[in-house]
């Protein structure tokens, strides 16, 4: 018994002589070293990463089903639909305009997607604040970009066809 | 509850308890190089410090040789420890760089190597091989990890579960959130403040598929988001590293599961 009740007694002469936001961060003197991106200012975190007192639970952020059940979802559809997509017209060797516009706006998304889980991943709102929106600004962008380059690929000679022209250094009417 | 289970080892203790006996075998000089900080000593940086053990005068695991240097060379190295045999989850820590249980893991009997042990990644050190895990439990608290019900059940005295539904239970309910498995993985290195990690998603899910558990939905929703479980990237350093030989990749697979097609 000796263990809980020193530990309540320290507990209770911290939280007399110290605000309840000091009382736990006496104990964390040490500091993790994470990722960091030069240049980008981050926000700092409160110490042990602790929001409110050490008793209350985690708050989970706003409930959306478009950040994640159905973000999940979409992804996975797009990954697995890209493999007979992208294999199919190598082994065949045919052609068809819509089959390859629709690879090669699933490419687009795809790594939209994936580049969307790294600004997640490493530029947190949480720790970078705006810079997190503009980092998804400037993916949005180049996205936008890609999909205009996307748009002039079909106009001519499709993706699969673009690949051919470079793997065989032929265009597709000379084959 | 916690405060009992995982009470800080630093008080000096008198007697050393007797370990395995020994008869003139050849001593084994084995060198350990331990993780050591202190915040008395703030301005200090943290370094290695090395201890030297005679295996064939300690017993097998890692355990017993970090309480034989505790006993007989430095009362002050500082870790958490309790059961001794891998059912408290006290004494998680990174031993040859591998979080896993000190009571669990053998002794690399190879005196040639010398074994490192450091607390667990990526966590905030309260002390020599302990780190400050508030946030990891205050992440359990909110999954809600207790049965709830909106209806009495029907006889009016115990919630009745078929063996099939308590089949689902196995491998989930054995997890003793030693910490090991969510401080191995690199997304909850990084976002660990929003992201809950293998080990209580283990658990949110093991409340999940709870026969009798009626929150569901309020627990599915808790998920709905890009931090508190999607940021899993199924990178399954939690399976590979768990010290009870527990699937928490598994477990948020299936979660992920059941809230796409909920």
């Amino acid at each position: 018994m000796l263990v809980p009740i020193l530990s309540r007694q320290i507990k209770s002469t911290l939280n007399k002589s110290l605000p309840k936001s000091l009382s736990c961060s006496q104990f964390h003197t040490s500091t993790t070293k994470n990722f960091d991106i030069p240049f980008l200012k981050q926000i700092p975190q409160p110490p042990g990463y602790i929001i409110g007192t050490v008793n209350d639970a985690y708050i989970s952020p706003h409930a959306s089903k478009t950040h994640g059940s159905l973000h999940w979802t979409v992804e996975r559809i797009i990954a697995i639909g890209l493999v007979p997509l992208a294999t199919v017209p190598f082994i065949t060797g045919s052609f068809a305009p819509v089959l390859d516009s629709i690879l090669a706006t699933s490419v687009l998304a795809h790594s939209w997607i994936g580049f969307q889980a790294c600004i997640i991943d490493y530029i947190p709102k949480r720790v970078y604040g705006k810079q997190h929106d503009y980092a998804m600004y400037l993916l949005s962008l180049g996205t936008l970009i890609a999909s205009y380059g996307i748009y002039l690929i079909e106009k001519d000679v499709g993706l699969t066809g673009l690949i051919a022209k470079i793997w065989t250094g032929k265009k597709e009417e000379e084959k | 509850m916690f405060a009992f289970k995982r009470s800080i080892i630093s008080l000096r203790s008198p007697l050393s308890r007797g370990l395995a006996t020994t008869t003139e075998k050849p001593s084994l000089i084995k060198k350990f190089k331990i993780y050591r900080w202190s915040p008395d000593k703030p301005s200090e940086k943290p370094h290695l410090q090395e201890y030297q053990v005679d295996l064939n005068d300690c017993g097998p695991m890692i355990l017993d040789a970090i309480i034989k240097i505790k006993n007989e060379q430095d009362p002050t190295l500082t870790f958490r420890r309790s059961c001794r045999e891998g059912i408290c989850g006290s004494c998680a820590m990174n031993i040859g760089g591998r979080n896993t249980l000190a009571c669990l893991c053998r002794i690399d009997r190879d005196v040639k190597k010398d074994t490192k042990i450091y607390p667990l990644p990526h966590m905030f050190v309260v002390r020599d091989l302990v780190p400050d895990l508030t946030h990891f439990y205050k992440q359990y608290k909110s999954i809600q990890p207790y049965l709830q019900r909106d209806s009495i059940p029907e006889d009016g005295k115990e919630n009745l579960q078929s063996v099939e539904d308590r089949k689902k239970l196995d491998g989930l309910y054995e997890c003793i959130l030693c910490a090991c498995c969510s401080t191995s993985c690199p997304s909850y290195w990084w976002n660990q403040q929003e992201y809950l990690g293998p080990a209580v998603l283990m658990q949110a899910y093991r409340w999940l598929i709870d026969s009798r558990d009626q929150a569901g939905r309020v627990r599915r929703e808790m998920l709905e988001n890009s931090m508190s479980m999607y940021r899993c990237h199924t990178i399954l350093n939690c399976t590979r590293t768990c010290p009870k030989g527990l699937n928490p990749g598994k477990a948020i697979a299936e979660v992920k599961k059941q809230l796409a097609f909920a």
